[in-house]
């Protein structure tokens, strides 16, 4: 196409991005056989695992983390059609949610403040700045509602993107065991649970123990980032603004 | 090569979906994110069929068992706010994990504690 002196596609750009994607899916396929080796355990999430060493390269060939994200990008545009396959257990467990409407609302309720004011009162305590306090407060919900809400509270959106995985990472890693030692031991709570405080990265872990706590791990991520989006703004306008 | 072609339909569904949604979101300026209403869009579309296709079905339990693939590139995004994340490194990782845990807590708690009263049939694991 260079004969007519316009690049239609800058080819080297294409194979770049596909350069950093297989060398993600290497490196998660990686993780995906640690995890397997170690007999499936959440302590070696794949996220975490894949993640780290690419993080290393990266900053030991002194590469820019944008160069690489114009391959990650790309994933991450993926995982809007990824996600919206939910669809499919939600309907095939569509019953089971349904009867559990009351449990879900007050766990919505209780789950989304407790995370939002745990966030911001043990930050606070610990001395974090006031744009840290206000980068925490959105931490549990899904990253692109989470962003939005920090910016409207007046915090950083890429440092709440930050919070926002690495909390996803805690729940995921941490979630099922931490289940266990509290007692909850419904499928359905526990992944409801790991919905509302550990959004899209808990939800992956949930699906990978069962298609229950998957299926409401994701409705509670999309709900808690419904009514977090919609009141986390005006409680601080109120109480803070 | 059927196979696939009727895998790859089954992809471009949940593509079409994603990016409907999206426009809706969009062009009506709701406070929700465009994924979410793809989700109801594919829902309603389940709804309507009473089955869910076979390709769908193996196309969406392949992407759901590998979620996490596509979370790496917001973990290696971590990286670049390690300057940020490290003037507040400590208070910043105790309210994450103290409150991720506490939410885990309240929320796993309350549906339980909820559900027995109510009478929804637990799926003890």
């Amino acid at each position: 196409m260079s004969d007519i002196g316009i690049k239609l596609i800058y080819w080297d750009r294409v194979l770049e991005a596909g350069f950093w994607i297989l060398l993600t899916l290497f490196f998660y396929y990686l993780a995906l056989r640690i995890q397997r080796a170690l007999g499936g355990t959440p302590l070696a999430n794949p996220v975490l695992l894949a993640s780290a060493p690419i993080i290393a390269l990266l900053s030991a060939a002194d590469i820019w983390v944008g160069d690489y994200q114009m391959g990650g990008q790309a994933l991450i545009w993926l995982l809007g059609p990824a996600t919206v396959g939910l669809a499919v257990p939600l309907y095939r467990n569509f019953a089971r949610v349904r009867s559990a409407l009351v449990p879900m609302a007050v766990s919505l309720v209780v789950g989304s403040a407790v995370a939002v004011l745990s966030a911001v009162l043990i930050g606070d305590a610990m001395g974090a700045s006031l744009e840290t306090v206000r980068s925490l407060a959105p931490k549990s919900v899904t990253t692109p509602i989470a962003m939005g809400i920090a910016e409207e509270i007046g915090g950083y959106a890429s440092l709440t993107a930050a919070f926002v995985i690495i909390t996803g990472i805690i729940g995921a890693v941490f979630g099922a065991m931490f289940f266990n030692f509290c007692r909850i031991s419904d499928a359905r709570a526990r992944g409801f649970a790991m919905g509302i405080a550990a959004h899209g990265i808990g939800t992956a872990r949930a699906f990978q123990e069962d298609e229950v706590s998957g299926t409401f791990s994701g409705v509670a991520m999309a709900l808690n980032g419904i009514v977090t989006a919609l009141i986390l703004p005006l409680l601080w306008l109120a109480f803070a603004g | 090569m059927r196979a696939f072609s009727r895998l790859a339909l089954a992809f471009l569904v949940l593509v079409a979906c994603d990016t409907a949604g999206r426009v809706i979101v969009w062009g009506l300026s709701l406070p929700v994110p465009g994924t979410v209403v793809g989700i109801l869009i594919l829902l309603a579309a389940i709804v309507a069929l009473r089955r869910v296709p076979e390709p769908l079905k193996e196309m969406v339990e392949f992407l759901l068992a590998h979620l996490n693939f596509f979370y790496i590139p917001a973990g290696v995004g971590v990286m670049a706010y390690a300057a940020l994340l490290a003037d507040d490194l400590w208070p910043i990782l105790i309210a994450l994990f103290a409150s991720t845990f506490l939410a885990m807590f309240a929320a796993g708690l309350a549906f339980q504690v909820v559900a027995r009263f109510t009478g929804g049939k637990g799926d003890g694991a």
